[in-house]
């Protein structure tokens, strides 16, 4: 490589031969706004700024397409490292870099191979970022494995868009997958449904009871969350599980193997303890490209115009055949980050506060952690604050409020709301008493 | 350490070095991965973008056959050629190169030569692969070497990839698949209905009434509900026919409940239909005894089919003995019980598992020598047995009634790939510069014959072909990488023989975002 980086020798002749094509004139279906030929090509090559959110399986995927797509101004960011065992699907590393950061070496790798490509990386949480930050991008892919960081940026995305001004609108483009299944959609803030509105449809990840852990083990699974729930706090006190750890792992794998032959169960494999502590289904690199794939050519279509972009929700499953399925994803009307009314919650009378906080942890479309509550209307005493997790003198003043039933501070229809540091937004319930 | 355990460290100690197989298909899924190989013609982005997902969980060997040199035009879209560095090489060498990098276990080779040198002078050269994949190669080759490769019923299946712009489509050409371990999400059949002795003597054995709040809220449901079907058939005489009479026997199970808060009869009652639900040989497994592979004398070469079929026809013999079922699985479902009763009747199901195993084995015929590995796969996986048959590449198109029923079942899929079909011929006998929408829309008429189509098919038809007469040379590096998913993945599915892979075309629209399929 000749180190120069300067558009004009790094386009080669012919260079975009293949897109060319696509932007030179519209198809059948290309929208009328569609500016074919130096317009577009300007904008996309020269202009427009992406952000992919994961360096990891996904976001290995992405960034090559994108670079390849055209886009020459590309940031990503991802928090890890790369471990050994990433190296069977995300390409762009070596085992020599095994330990540094994913999205530094990755942007190394993908500006190597596709001169002229920028690639930005962040070596941090998307925490760490703000507003204005997001702010620059004119459109955001999420190739991430978690939950919590996409609730995090889709309700950060809709808190910056502002009817009044369209370039704070950012189009989010969300991929995931799960061994053969994978999906793919396109969120854009105040038009379509967003990532709260479907958070019931996650699978529910398997737990299994305490009781049954402790005293009536089946399974080989019984026997590794008896390991890593149990026997690992108790004889590690403080030290935090490491499930990316291999003598973590081995450790569990060989407690778990002990009980399994004391009550004669069969089935504990180092693999299958690995899985259970994960609890991911692992990743695949062909069902990744399908993924990837499909959220940059949503991206380049949006970028673009060449061709009307998915509405909303594209699926699929390649266990038995390929079997895909593309639909419209529908908005909630009490989805607490786009939706704009408050949930109904149907609570037992008899309740106290306490149960009642216990129910909106359990709770698939909630998915909330040591949630504090207020209410909007001030209770019978008084006050609005029912609950605090912290700071410590107001838990300590709201404490006695646990053991009160709901129903003697909240009146019938009364508002509740609920924040949590995992909860990226402010969450409102309107009570019901059944 | 029991063997098990140091075999495991074993694999604790190598994973930092070597790349872990996918769990997904297993120990020999993987195996059969490692032992294959691939033959890759063009070096094109999409070829990569498929040997990339195949490379990386680790096929034994590919090649790639391609005689041209990169381009400017290659360079700027395919992520295993460097830039300018690779301009004017050998597009096969220097993907081979740049794709092996991704995995120090798969040796890749460059075959400099053309597709009809090759078909010319050494065609028996092709049937050394495992698996063959082709993209977008010109018609009347693709058409020889389909039609080669046809003629081989034991060569190897033919990958056939098309795309131009945002469509594309892919095709896998074998004369039949068969698939052991289809991982089926279906479950096994428990024979609640008709318990085996062991169990009915288990279970009849309980005494309910002696046993105290614990053990009676941990007996596993399955045992419940034997001993709830014979105390029913004792007072009726059968099991219950009509829905009054299920809803009766349900509330029999309910009855024995001693306290509201008894999981297991939660389970029991939820469960309960499995108890009149008659245990038979489900009819997609059934068909396979009338296949014709059955009908004619048992081939006693060793072939994955020739042992599928001996084996389904020792299957054919178990099931007409009473009790006419598959073979027993081994696996017990998870339910609530304590440690000892869930175990116990673990054994019992295994225990007859292996009488209804060694059955089986003793009526396998002797023409075959079958080890006993893939016997008990067989039978592990004996509910979710596949068998595929496939076509020649090319037939679908010579055949009216089909496309003409296709078209109604999956109007844009066949429209789509009409005019994929139709790019093919126009491309094979002139330049790009040939393709406009009426000169695809009148090959398209060449292929169907006269035929009256369907509005909204009309439609997708028009719609297809001006997105090809846009761009019709045009190799998206999208639409590439995700060929490249779902060509590998189906790649990984024929390779393994686990999973089912697609049978006909699979139709991709990435401007509707939308995948489907026809059985063509």
């Amino acid at each position: 490589m000749n180190g120069q980086t300067h558009p004009e020798t790094v386009d080669w002749p012919n260079r975009y031969y293949h897109i060319d094509q696509i932007l030179d004139r519209p198809g059948p279906r290309t929208d009328s706004e569609f500016m074919a030929g130096d317009a577009v090509k300007d904008f996309l090559r020269n202009d427009c700024k992406i952000l992919c959110i994961g360096a990891g399986g996904l976001g290995c995927e992405i960034l090559a397409n994108l670079a390849l797509s055209g886009f020459k101004d590309v940031h990503v960011i991802d928090m890890d490292t790369i471990d050994i065992s990433n190296l069977n699907r995300q390409f762009l590393f070596r085992p020599a870099d095994v330990g540094r950061p994913k999205a530094i070496v990755a942007a190394e790798y993908v500006m190597k191979r596709v001169p002229g490509v920028k690639v930005t990386p962040y070596f941090g949480k998307i925490q760490d970022k703000d507003e204005s930050y997001y702010m620059q991008f004119n459109i955001i892919i999420c190739g991430l494995d978690s939950v919590e960081a996409r609730r995090w940026i889709n309700a950060t995305l809709y808190q910056m868009a502002d009817a009044e001004n369209p370039e704070s609108i950012k189009p989010l483009i969300d991929g995931g997958t799960e061994g053969f299944k994978g999906q793919a959609r396109v969120i854009i803030p105040d038009v379509t449904s967003c990532y709260e509105c479907s958070l019931d449809m996650l699978n529910k990840p398997v737990t299994f009871p305490i009781c049954t852990i402790a005293n009536t083990p089946r399974l080989p699974e019984h026997c590794i969350e008896w390991a890593s729930v149990l026997e690992w706090p108790r004889i590690h006190k403080d030290k935090k599980l490491d499930t990316d750890n291999p003598d973590h792992i081995g450790w569990l794998y060989n407690i778990a193997s002990a009980r399994a032959k004391e009550f004669s169960i069969e089935g504990v494999t180092w693999s299958l303890t690995q899985g259970v502590v994960k609890n991911i289904i692992p990743a695949i690199a062909s069902t990744n490209a399908i993924v990837a794939a499909s959220c940059c050519n949503e991206a380049f279509k949006i970028a673009t115009t060449s061709a009307p972009y998915l509405d909303n929700y594209f699926m699929v499953i390649g266990t038995d055949g390929v079997y895909s399925y593309t639909f419209e994803y529908e908005r909630r009307p009490d989805c607490p980050v786009c939706g704009g009314e408050s949930r109904n919650v149907d609570v037992n009378r008899e309740w106290t506060l306490e149960r009642f906080i216990e129910s909106l942890t359990e709770r698939q479309d909630f998915q909330i952690k040591k949630p504090s509550l207020s209410t909007s209307t001030p209770t019978v005493a008084g006050k609005t604050r029912l609950y605090f997790q912290a700071p410590p003198q107001f838990e300590l003043e709201t404490r006695p409020n646990l053991e009160k039933k709901l129903v003697d501070l909240v009146s019938e229809g009364g508002e509740i709301s609920v924040t949590s540091t995992s909860l990226p937004f402010n969450l409102t319930l309107r009570i019901h008493y059944v | 350490m029991s063997p098990n355990q140091s075999q495991d460290s074993q694999d604790i100690e190598t994973a930092t070095t070597a790349i872990l197989p996918s769990p997904l298909w297993a120990a020999s899924g993987q195996a059969a991965l490692e032992s294959s190989r691939i033959l890759v013609i063009s070096a094109s982005a999409t070829s990569t973008s498929i040997l990339k997902n195949l490379v990386l969980p680790g096929i034994g060997h590919f090649t790639i056959l391609d005689p041209q040199v990169a381009s400017h035009e290659d360079i700027g879209n395919n992520f295993f050629l460097e830039g300018l560095d690779s301009l004017g090489k050998p597009r096969a060498e220097e993907a081979v190169r740049l794709l092996c990098e991704l995995n120090d276990s798969v040796e890749g080779k460059a075959n400099l030569s053309s597709l009809e040198e090759v078909l010319e002078k050494d065609p028996t050269y092709l049937t050394s692969f495992t698996l063959i994949i082709a993209h977008n190669l010109k018609l009347p080759l693709l058409t020889k070497l389909s039609t080669f490769l046809w003629s081989k019923k034991h060569g190897p299946s033919l990958m056939i990839v098309r795309s131009a712009g945002f469509l594309a489509e892919f095709f896998i050409q074998f004369h039949e698949h068969t698939v052991v371990d289809s991982h089926s999400e279906t479950a096994p059949s428990l024979r609640i209905d008709k318990p085996f002795k062991a169990l009915h003597d288990h279970a009849v054995s309980i005494n309910f009434d002696s046993l105290d709040d614990m053990e009676h809220g941990h007996v596993p449901y399955v045992v419940i509900l034997v001993q709830a079907m014979e105390n029913w058939k004792a007072k009726h005489g059968g099991p219950p026919q009509a829905y009054a009479e299920k809803q009766e026997f349900k509330k029999s199970v309910e009855a024995m409940r001693r306290k509201i808060d008894e999981e297991n009869f939660d389970e029991a009652f939820a469960q309960a239909y499995r108890a009149w639900t008659p245990t038979t040989v489900p009819s997609d497994i059934a068909a396979l005894f009338n296949d014709d592979a059955l009908q004619q004398p048992l081939t006693s070469l060793p072939t994955h089919s020739a042992i599928f079929f001996h084996l389904v026809a020792a299957l054919k013999k178990f099931t007409s003995e009473s009790p006419y079922t598959l073979p027993l699985s081994s696996t017990l479902p998870d339910m609530k019980a304590d440690t000892n009763s869930y175990i116990h009747l673990q054994t019992l199901y295994k225990q007859q598992a292996e009488v209804e195993k060694a059955r089986f084995k003793s009526l396998i015929g002797p023409e075959l020598v079958i080890d006993d590995d893939t016997i008990d796969e067989f039978v592990r996986n004996v509910h979710g047995l596949r068998l595929l048959r496939g076509k020649p590449f090319g037939a679908f198109d010579r055949d009216q009634a089909a496309l003409v029923a296709a078209l109604s079942a999956t109007p844009k899929e066949v429209a789509t790939h009409l005019a994929l079909s139709a790019l093919s011929v126009v491309l094979a006998q002139g330049s790009s510069k040939d393709v406009t929408a009426v000169r695809l829309r009148s090959e398209v008429n060449a292929i169907t014959g006269p035929f009256e189509w369907p509005e909204d098919a009309e439609l997708n038809l028009g719609n297809a072909l001006g997105e090809l007469a846009r761009a019709p040379t045009a190799e998206l590096p999208n639409t590439a990488a995700l060929l490249g998913g779902l060509v590998a993945q189906e790649a990984i599915k024929i390779i393994t023989r686990q999973y089912v892979p697609v049978k006909g075309y699979c139709v991709i629209d990435l401007i509707g975002s939308w995948t489907g399929t026809i059985d063509g």
